[in-house]
C-alpha cells in the first residue's frame, strides 16, 4: 500500500509519508508473526516466571527498523526541502516540466 | 576491524570543525590502514579456511557472527583497496566539486559507507545484514547529494525513495524467513529451511522473490535500475566511482550469499527464479548497452554501462552452475577495476578541461595521453579483448553458459561485447585519431594524487588480464564454499 503511495502520488511530501506507511506496515507484519495467542507482554516479574509470553525478538528487530525508518524519513524530508528551494514546488509534474 | 572506520567516521566532523583541509588526508590514512587489515585477513583465508568471530562473545545462535570466508575476504580486500584508491583520487576532486564547509561531512559519509559495506560483507546474521544495507544505502545517497546542485538533489531523492522501497522488500523477506525458521544466523536459517522447506513452498518462493526485488532495486537490475543513471551522473566523480564500482556490487554479493547460503543452489534451478533472473539479466545487458549508446554525457554513458554489467553478473548467477558463479564473482571484481578506472578518467578529463560531453572529446588523446590511454585499456577490457581483465570474466561466463547448453547466452555475451564496443570505441577513436591542430604530446596537467590511483587501477586491470592465477584461485575458493558448504 505504501509502495502505491510512493509511486502514484504527485506531492513529494505525500511520497515521504508513503515511505513511512510502508515501513510501518512491515513492522506490524513482524509483530503479527511474533504473537502467541495466550501470551502476555514479555516482562519477567519475580515469582511469575512460567507465564507464556510473546516472543520479544521481533520487537527488538522492529525497534531497529523504526530507528532506520525515522532517519530515512528525516533525510528524505531534508532533501525535499532543498528541492523546494531550488524549484519552488513540491509537485512532481511541475518538477518534470521545469527541468 | 569493522568498528575502526565507524569510530573514525564519527570523529570526522570534529576534525572538520577545526581544520577543513586535513579531512581528506586523514580519510586516506584510515582507508590505508583498513586495507592492510583486510589484505592480511584475505591472506589468512586463501588456503580455504574460514574464520569466525562472535560479537560480544555471545555464541551463535544468540549472538551475531562475523565470518571471514573466502567470499568475504575477496570482497573486503576489493572494497578496501578501492576505497583507499578513490580516497586518494578524491583529495583534489572533492575540493573542486563539494562546497568547502561540507568536505568534512563528505568524508564522514565516505567512511560510514566503508563501514557499511565491510559490515555487509562480513556478517553472518540476517538482521545485521539488513542494518548494514541501510547504513550503506543512506551513506550512498548522501555521497550522491554532496554536490548540492539541482540534478544531484533530484537524483538523490529518487535514489533514496527507491532504495527505501528496496529495503522494505528485503525486510519483508527477512520477516518471512524468520516466521518460518525462527533463526537469524544465516547458517542456522539454512539448516532450518532445509527441514521445513516442503511445508511452505509458496512462502519460500515469495521470500526469494522479495529478496530479488529488494536487492535488485539497490543493485540496479533491469528494470529496477531507473535511479542509477541520474544518481551516478550527478554525483561527484569520486562518489560515482565508488557507487558504480562497489556499492551496487555489495548488494549483489549479499543476494548471492542469501541465495546460496540460505536457500541452497538447487533453489535457483528448481524454481522459476533462475529463469527469471536469466531473462532480466539478458534484457539488462542489451537494454543497458543500447541506452548507453545514446547518451552524450560521459558519466551517464558509464552509468548505463554499469546497468549492462550488472546484467552480466546476474546472468552468471542465473545460470546456476559453478562456472556461472565464478564468472559472476570475477566480473564483480574486474568490473570494479574497469568502472573505477573509467570514472577516474572522466574525473581527470573534467579536472583539466571541464568537458563532460562526449562529442567534445576529439583530440584529447594528445593533451591527455595517460588518461585516454587508461580509458582505452579499460574500454578494451569492457569489450572483452584478451590480455585484459574483461576477457577472463566473459570467458568464464561463456563457459558457464555452455555447461547448461544455453548457446543463446554465449551468443548474447559475444553480441554484447560488440554493443559495448559501439559506445566505448568512438570515444577512444575521437580522442586519438581525429584532426586537431596539436602536434606535440603534452602530459596531463593533472595532479599526481589523481593520476596515481588511475594508473594503479589500470595496471591492476592489465595484470589481472595477463596473469589471473591468484585471483582465480580466490574466486574459485569463494564459489566452491558457496556452493558446496565450508
Amino acid at each position: 500500500m505504501g509502495c502505491l503511495i510512493i509511486l502514484t502520488q504527485q506531492n513529494l511530501i505525500k511520497k515521504v509519508i508513503g515511505i513511512n506507511v510502508m515501513e510501518t506496515s512491515i513492522f506490524l507484519f513482524f509483530l503479527a508473526i511474533g504473537n502467541i495467542i495466550p501470551g502476555g507482554p514479555p516482562i519477567v516479574r519475580p515469582g511469575m516466571e512460567e507465564v507464556i509470553y510473546v516472543n520479544p525478538l521481533p520487537q527488538a528487530l522492529i525497534l531497529t527498523g523504526i530507528v532506520v525508518s525515522f532517519s530515512v524519513t528525516a533525510f528524505a524530508l531534508a532533501i525535499t526541502v532543498s528541492l523546494y528551494r531550488f524549484y519552488g514546488t513540491v509537485y512532481v509534474d511541475e518538477l518534470m516540466k521545469m527541468r | 576491524m569493522v568498528l575502526f572506520p565507524l569510530i573514525c567516521a564519527f570523529l570526522m566532523p570534529i576534525m572538520a570543525y577545526f581544520k577543513k583541509e586535513v579531512c581528506s588526508y586523514i580519510t586516506l590514512a584510515i582507508t590505508g590502514i583498513v586495507f592492510f587489515i583486510a589484505s592480511y585477513l584475505a591472506f589468512v583465508v586463501i588456503p580455504g579456511r574460514s574464520f569466525v568471530f562472535h560479537i560480544g562473545h555471545w555464541e551463535a545462535p544468540w549472538g551475531i557472527e562475523l565470518v571471514v570466508d573466502p567470499l568475504s575476504a575477496l570482497m573486503i580486500s576489493t572494497i578496501t583497496a578501492f576505497c583507499f584508491l578513490i580516497a586518494l583520487f578524491s583529495i583534489k576532486t572533492v575540493r573542486m566539486e563539494v562546497p568547502l564547509d561540507k568536505t568534512g561531512w563528505y568524508y564522514t559519509a565516505y567512511l560510514l559507507l566503508l563501514t557499511g559495506m565491510l559490515g555487509l560483507m562480513l556478517t553472518n546474521d540476517i538482521f545485521n545484514m539488513y542494518v548494514m544495507v541501510e547504513i550503506t544505502g543512506i551513506c550512498a545517497v548522501a555521497l550522491v547529494l554532496a554536490r548540492g546542485t539541482k540534478e544531484a538533489t533530484e537524483a538523490s531523492l529518487k535514489y533514496l525513495l527507491l532504495a527505501v522501497i528496496g529495503s522494505g522488500f528485503i525486510l519483508f523477506a527477512i520477516g518471512f524467513l524468520y516466521s518460518v525458521t525462527g533463526n537469524l544466523n544465516l547458517d542456522y536459517i539454512a539448516a532450518e529451511l532445509g527441514l521445513v522447506k516442503e511445508y511452505y513452498p509458496y512462502l519460500v518462493w515469495t521470500a526469494m522473490g522479495f529478496f530479488l526485488v529488494g536487492f535488485g532495486i539497490k543493485a540496479a537490475l533491469f528494470p529496477l535500475h531507473l535511479w542509477l543513471p541520474d544518481a551516478h551522473s550527478s554525483a561527484p566523480y569520486a562518489s560515482s566511482a565508488l557507487l558504480s564500482g562497489l556499492v551496487v556490487k555489495v548488494y549483489i554479493i549479499s543476494l548471492v550469499r542469501i541465495f546460496y547460503q540460505v536457500f541452497g543452489p538447487d533453489m535457483l534451478t528448481g524454481t522459476p527464479m533462475g529463469t527469471l533472473i536469466l531473462i532480466l539479466s539478458s534484457m539488462a545487458i542489451v537494454g543497458g548497452s543500447i541506452f548507453a549508446y545514446t547518451q552524450l554525457d560521459l558519466k551517464r554513458r558509464l552509468a548505463y554501462s554499469t546497468v549492462a554489467q550488472v546484467g552480466y553478473i546476474f546472468l552468471g548467477l542465473g545460470l546456476g552452475t559453478s562456472w556461472g558463479l565464478v564468472a559472476a564473482l570475477l566480473h564483480v571484481v574486474i568490473h570494479a577495476f574497469m568502472k573505477v578506472g573509467l570514472f577516474m578518467v572522466a574525473g581527470t578529463v573534467y579536472f583539466q578541461t571541464g568537458k563532460k560531453n562526449v562529442l567534445y572529446f576529439s583530440g584529447l588523446g594528445r593533451i591527455m595521453p595517460v588518461s585516454m590511454g587508461a580509458f582505452t585499456i579499460a574500454s578494451l577490457s569492457m569489450i572483452g579483448i584478451p590480455l585484459f581483465g574483461g576477457f577472463i570474466s566473459k570467458y568464464a561466463l561463456a563457459q558457464g553458459s555452455m555447461e547448461v547448453e544455453g548457446y543463446g547466452f554465449v551468443a548474447l555475451v559475444v553480441l554484447s561485447g560488440l554493443l559495448n564496443a559501439s559506445y566505448y570505441l568512438p570515444i577512444v577513436w575521437q580522442a586519438f585519431f581525429t584532426e586537431e591542430k596539436r602536434e606535440t604530446f603534452h602530459l596531463d596537467m593533472v595532479p599526481l594524487s589523481m593520476m596515481a590511483p588511475l594508473l594503479a587501477v589500470t595496471l591492476g586491470l592489465v595484470y589481472l588480464g595477463v596473469t589471473p592465477g591468484r585471483m582465480m584461485t580466490m574466486v574459485e575458493n569463494a564459489a566452491s564454499v558457496l556452493m558446496f558448504g565450508p
